[in-house]
């Protein structure tokens, strides 16, 4: 909300030059966005009359203008404006001038000298409009300073005001806060009496009276509105940033932005029959002042005739009974609507109005009268005509209800004192209605204040006008408690350490991703859609991290990587009905050289056993890699892709990108995926462990031939599983197919470590165990000795 | 017995002309194998006579010991060469770089969130998560935030359906901790949050750190210590100070902005408040008996402030350039 600094000083008393408006109301909570002050503005810009014009020679749209500055020596300026022309007059920002983006220098445009800058109203922070040069009155005189000239002299605040704060939507709302944070007084409030000339015939029936408490309005019969307002009421309306549109509606427009209080005119004599308050029916429509045609749903509030609705109630008045320079006689409206009942039902047809931001947020019902009163004064003096009684349809209005403050509440809450004599002193400022009794006050807030309700309310207005900059900081005493650890959060961020240790970086990729990556990459059709996503490219929660991190890997291969190894850690969602699943999964993607390039190593591309070499090192050798039997994720190519099983539950995957997504994403080289479940990390039992031996473990190594499509893997659990006493470990440590070796064939070399506790082995207790497991082999694998 | 004399100046001059440990292993034969001059001389002792005896003998054992020690020294001095020559034959380039793996990094949010969480952590503050799509109950209506409450517009909210949505914050989380645990208590809630807002300083995703603490007698002073306390440590430096500003949160009463001193002036970056007495009724907690204190901050916010990095945008771009910054 913008409010002018003058229209402000109208209702004090003295002078509230002194006050520092910027900080007094940020500091108490109506934080003040932006300060513009047009005092401040150069007097270096003045009133140019453009007085020749010519083509620039090398510039199309560049014209040299001479502009007459007032004084003997025209000014010549080069200016690409499209509506510059001969006799017309402009603010001239002069060689040294400041505005509020830019200095003006002397300049050469396109080898032409140019000595200023011809402005739009944007450009010297008149308004927003930056469309071509802002033209003046030709009554100004040339050379006279644009402050002068325009008398700009106001400063223009603008506030960001919390939803609670209604009662400061209006510049009386302001003032009276004002006045309650520095003292100040305000002017006495006129409470406006208007003659009756005749009793209005129009019936209004409010039958929705839960929804429309009061509604007040009467007839003014015999106005022009063609009339020219008084420039207090234009510049401050123009001030405010609203644009005059004609004699009544600025009149309502102004009232609003002064009492807070949304009025809506309708032309009298296009109102056919009663005007009723009520619900909508379903499928009526109405068109709106905005042209906006809106149909009903049933459960809107709407002021109609007899035939239907005029106006969407609190919102937006119907083009049929609008007021235009042709109206005469008006019915004009000053209601209370409910806010509860008006809430939210401009945003569902896409609009958000001065007056739907009012009553949504709660219009002081002890003040429709008064300011149905004020507009009609104001018509009745700049548009002429006469006022109809007022008509005053009233219900049940909302009661404020007392409230008990107890100033030990106050210092427990706050944890410092707060005198009670300052207690009753700002409650007063505040016009709260005080009653002491003993410790506590009863207070009663004002038909204004729709966010006072409860002893913390008041508790905060306390301390936001004694001041929050008197809380002192006080680190808190307690008892001390150990923590049940909550170490699985911790051991993600050592998890987070290990992949870094092992060279990976980590990245933090968006939760949603384009639908058809989803589709592309994971298959996934029963994707989770945003209703609103931010871009077409983030419209879905992602069910995987893979397609994040093959964006992330193009993204970075075409800034120059070459070797590139992220990982993730984060949740991956999955619809199951109506219900969501959420998994925290560890995810990566490895591409490119196995090392940075160096002088010692051979260069090479990483590969499967890489990436595996990692995840068994991180994992603590706690997965088993599997042949997968089906269900490989699509991205993933089939043949070399291992399902990570841990006791037995299938944990996650790692594999290389299917060659069709590498051909999609353009990747020269093949890059490897890897993702499994946090739990499959966090989760870790207690082991029990054993002393070593006091003997050398003696090793003994065997190489068999097998069918080149057994997975050597089977091999080594089927030995394990035996569980051969003695027996320590067992594993492949080389590989051979080729010469030598039958085709269809390989050749694998194990390792076999065995050790007692009590005895050093001898011959034939080790050629037993070697020949144990020859048998396995052999029986199981058809196995032969090499 | 002249000649044997001579032997000495023999043998050290044969020695002298050794180059290698077998060289001199050849010529030591020469003076004093089983076949040489020495032996030979000793040989002949036997027919001597009783005087002559010892002091011959004694003669020819000088003389061996002489040329003994003569092939020591040559010994010596042929190892330290040899020593010295593979010392000089190894030697390599120790300037040229080590083999490794790159190292890798933490990504700046981890690395603020777990500074954050230790420090917490560390005056007792439990940590607690919850789900990402969360239920419009837990996001805001539990939070003092009915439907269409124009407060609900201060939260720009992805909505997944009429039901659901992207949490705005991670108050919800919260809502659920204090449902399932009763006071006294302290816990944050870290965690992404979701905002329709995207530019130099909004992110559509980011993350927050919120925090309570609900006892007999926690005040709003109680919350400036913390937070300040908090402020000073995080970033290292006890000069910071703390401002609060009033503010207006649904879910809590008094609020306030938080603001931080830094270079001269004041930077938001973040809201508290006293906890909403009708939050807490929602969740059966007697707010005669008790009261308590939330607050909320924006990682990325702290984060940008810390490193001095002025674009929220590249925390999400994951160029490696950046994120190689962070190595840990």
């Amino acid at each position: 909300m913008q409010i002018s600094k003058i229209w402000l000083q109208d209702y004090f008393k003295q002078s509230i030059d002194s006050v520092d408006l910027d900080r007094v109301l940020t500091m108490a909570g109506l934080e003040v966005e932006s300060v513009k002050n047009f005092s401040d503005l150069s007097n270096l810009i003045v009133v140019g009359e453009i007085v020749g014009l010519e083509k620039h020679p090398d510039a199309d749209r560049l014209n040299v203008c001479q502009v007459n500055i007032g004084k003997k020596e025209l000014l010549q300026i080069v200016c690409g404006a499209p509506n510059a022309r001969l006799g017309i007059k402009v603010p001239c920002a002069m060689v040294g001038a400041k505005l509020p983006e830019f200095d003006i220098k002397k300049a050469k445009l396109r080898g032409v000298e140019s000595y200023g800058m011809l402005c739009s109203a944007n450009e010297i922070g008149l308004s927003d409009d930056s469309e071509g040069l802002h033209e003046l009155n030709e009554s100004l005189e040339a050379g006279e300073s644009i402050k002068d000239a325009l008398s700009l002299k106001d400063t223009i605040y603008e506030l960001s005001l919390t939803p609670n704060r209604a009662d400061c939507l209006s510049i009386i709302g302001i003032a009276r806060e004002i006045s309650a944070l520095t003292q100040l007084p305000l002017k006495p409030e006129i409470i406006i009496q208007i003659e009756s000339k005749f009793t209005s015939t129009q019936i209004v029936k409010v039958e929705d009276s839960e929804s429309c408490p009061r509604y007040c309005g009467r007839e003014i019969r015999g106005i022009d509105n063609t009339k020219k307002l008084p420039d207090f009421i234009l510049n401050y309306l123009e001030s405010t940033g609203i644009k005059s549109i004609n004699p009544v509606v600025d009149i309502t427009n102004f009232v609003l932005h002064e009492m807070g209080q949304p009025l809506h005119a309708f032309d009298h004599k296009k109102i056919s029959g009663a005007i009723v308050v009520r619900k909508s029916k379903s499928k009526e429509s109405l068109k709106l002042l905005n042209e906006q045609v809106i149909e009903f749903s049933g459960n809107e509030l709407v002021i109609t005739d007899d035939k239907g609705p005029i106006a969407l109630a609190g919102i937006m008045g119907g083009e049929t009974a609008s007021v235009n320079q042709a109206t005469s006689s008006i019915f004009l409206e000053c209601a209370y609507f409910d806010p509860s009942n008006i809430a939210g039902r401009a945003r569902s047809f896409g609009l958000n109005t001065d007056s739907s931001h009012r009553f949504e947020r709660g219009v002081d019902f002890g003040n429709t009268l008064n300011a149905l009163n004020r507009a009609s004064e104001l018509i009745i003096k700049y548009c002429g005509g006469e006022c109809s009684d007022s008509i005053d349809c009233g219900s049940v209005l909302p009661e404020r209800h007392p409230i008990t403050i107890r100033t030990k509440r106050v210092s427990d809450i706050l944890g410092v004192e707060v005198p009670a004599d300052d207690v009753q002193k700002i409650l007063k400022a505040l016009h709260f209605k005080v009653e002491k009794n003993s410790d506590n006050f009863t207070v009663t807030p004002p038909t204004y204040r729709f966010d006072i309700a409860i002893e913390e309310d008041l508790i905060e207005e306390i301390i936001r006008l004694y001041g929050y900059d008197k809380i002192p900081a006080i680190s808190p005493v307690v008892e001390s408690n150990m923590l049940r650890s909550s170490h699985k959060d911790k051991s993600t961020y050592s998890i987070k350490s290990i992949f870094s240790d092992y060279g990976y970086d980590e990245v933090i990729t968006y939760s949603f991703i384009d639908k058809e990556v989803e589709e592309r990459v994971h298959g996934n059709s029963n994707y989770i859609e945003l209703q609103n996503p931010i871009a077409s490219q983030m419209n879905v929660m992602r069910s995987k991290l893979w397609g994040s991190h093959l964006e992330t890997l193009t993204y970075n291969i075409n800034r120059g990587q070459s070797q590139v190894r992220l990982f993730e850690i984060a949740s991956v969602y999955k619809k199951n009905k109506l219900e969501f699943e959420e998994k925290m999964i560890i995810s990566g993607l490895v591409y490119g050289a196995h090392t940075k390039e160096q002088w010692s190593e051979k260069k090479r591309q990483v590969n499967y056993f890489d990436i595996k070499g990692d995840l068994e090192g991180i994992s603590v050798n706690s997965f088993d890699f599997r042949v997968p039997e089906n269900d490989i994720p699509k991205a993933l190519h089939p043949g070399q892709t291992a399902a990570l099983y841990q006791n037995e539950i299938l944990v996650g995957w790692l594999g290389r990108v299917h060659p069709a997504l590498q051909q999609h994403y353009e990747l020269m080289g093949s890059a490897y995926l890897f993702e499994f479940t946090l739990e499959a990390l966090t989760h870790k039992k207690i082991k029990q462990i054993d002393i070593p031996s006091k003997f050398n473990p003696i090793r003994r190594d065997i190489a068999v031939i097998i069918d080149k499509e057994i997975s050597t893997g089977d091999l080594v659990k089927a030995v394990k599983n035996e569980t051969i006493p003695l027996v320590m470990d067992f594993y492949p440590f080389d590989l051979y197919e080729g010469e030598g070796i039958e085709e269809g064939k390989k050749s694998v070399a194990f390792l076999i470590l065995m050790q007692d506790t009590y005895k050093t082995l001898a011959d034939h207790d080790v050629n037993k165990i070697v020949e144990s497991i020859l048998a396995i082999l052999k029986n199981k694998f058809s196995a032969k000795l090499r | 017995m002249e000649h044997l004399k001579k032997l000495i100046k023999e043998a050290e001059l044969d020695f002298s002309k050794c180059k290698s440990l077998s060289d001199l292993d050849h010529t030591k034969a020469k003076y004093l194998g089983k076949t040489g001059p020495l032996t030979e001389a000793m040989r002949g002792l036997s027919g001597l006579s009783k005087e002559e005896k010892p002091k011959i003998g004694a003669f020819i054992n000088e003389i061996k010991k002489s040329i003994e020690v003569a092939l020591l020294e040559r010994k010596k001095l042929i190892q330290d060469e040899e020593l010295n020559f593979q010392l000089k034959s190894e030697t390599i380039d120790v300037t040229l770089p080590g083999r490794k793996q790159a190292q890798g990094s933490l990504h700046p949010i981890t690395i603020s969130m777990n500074h954050i969480q230790n420090l917490f952590h560390s005056i007792g503050f439990d940590i607690a998560t919850g789900p990402e799509i969360e239920d419009d109950y837990h996001n805001f209506t539990a939070l003092n935030i009915p439907k269409e409450h124009p407060a609900r517009a201060m939260h720009d909210t992805f909505y997944i359906d009429k039901n659901h949505v992207l949490r705005t914050h991670t108050s919800p989380v919260q809502v659920r901790y204090l449902k399932d645990n009763t006071p006294p208590l302290r816990v944050i809630s870290p965690g992404r949050v979701y905002r329709v807002d995207s530019d130099a300083t909004h992110s559509p995703m980011f993350h927050q750190v919120e925090g309570l603490w609900v006892d007999e007698r926690v005040s709003f002073a109680n919350l400036k210590g913390v937070i300040q306390d908090f402020l000073q440590k995080f970033f290292e430096d006890e000069s910071i100070a703390v401002r609060f500003r009033p503010s207006f949160f649904p879910f809590t009463e008094p609020s306030a902005e938080i603001d931080m001193s830094w270079n001269d002036g004041w930077l938001e970056i973040g809201g508290c408040g006293m906890i909403h007495p009708s939050v807490l009724t929602q969740v059966n907690i007697d707010t005669e008996k008790f009261q308590g204190f939330a607050f909320g901050l924006g990682v990325e916010r702290l984060t940008m402030i810390k490193y001095g990095v002025s674009d929220l945008r590249p925390f999400f771009t994951n160029d490696i350039r950046f994120l190689k910054q962070f190595e840990i």
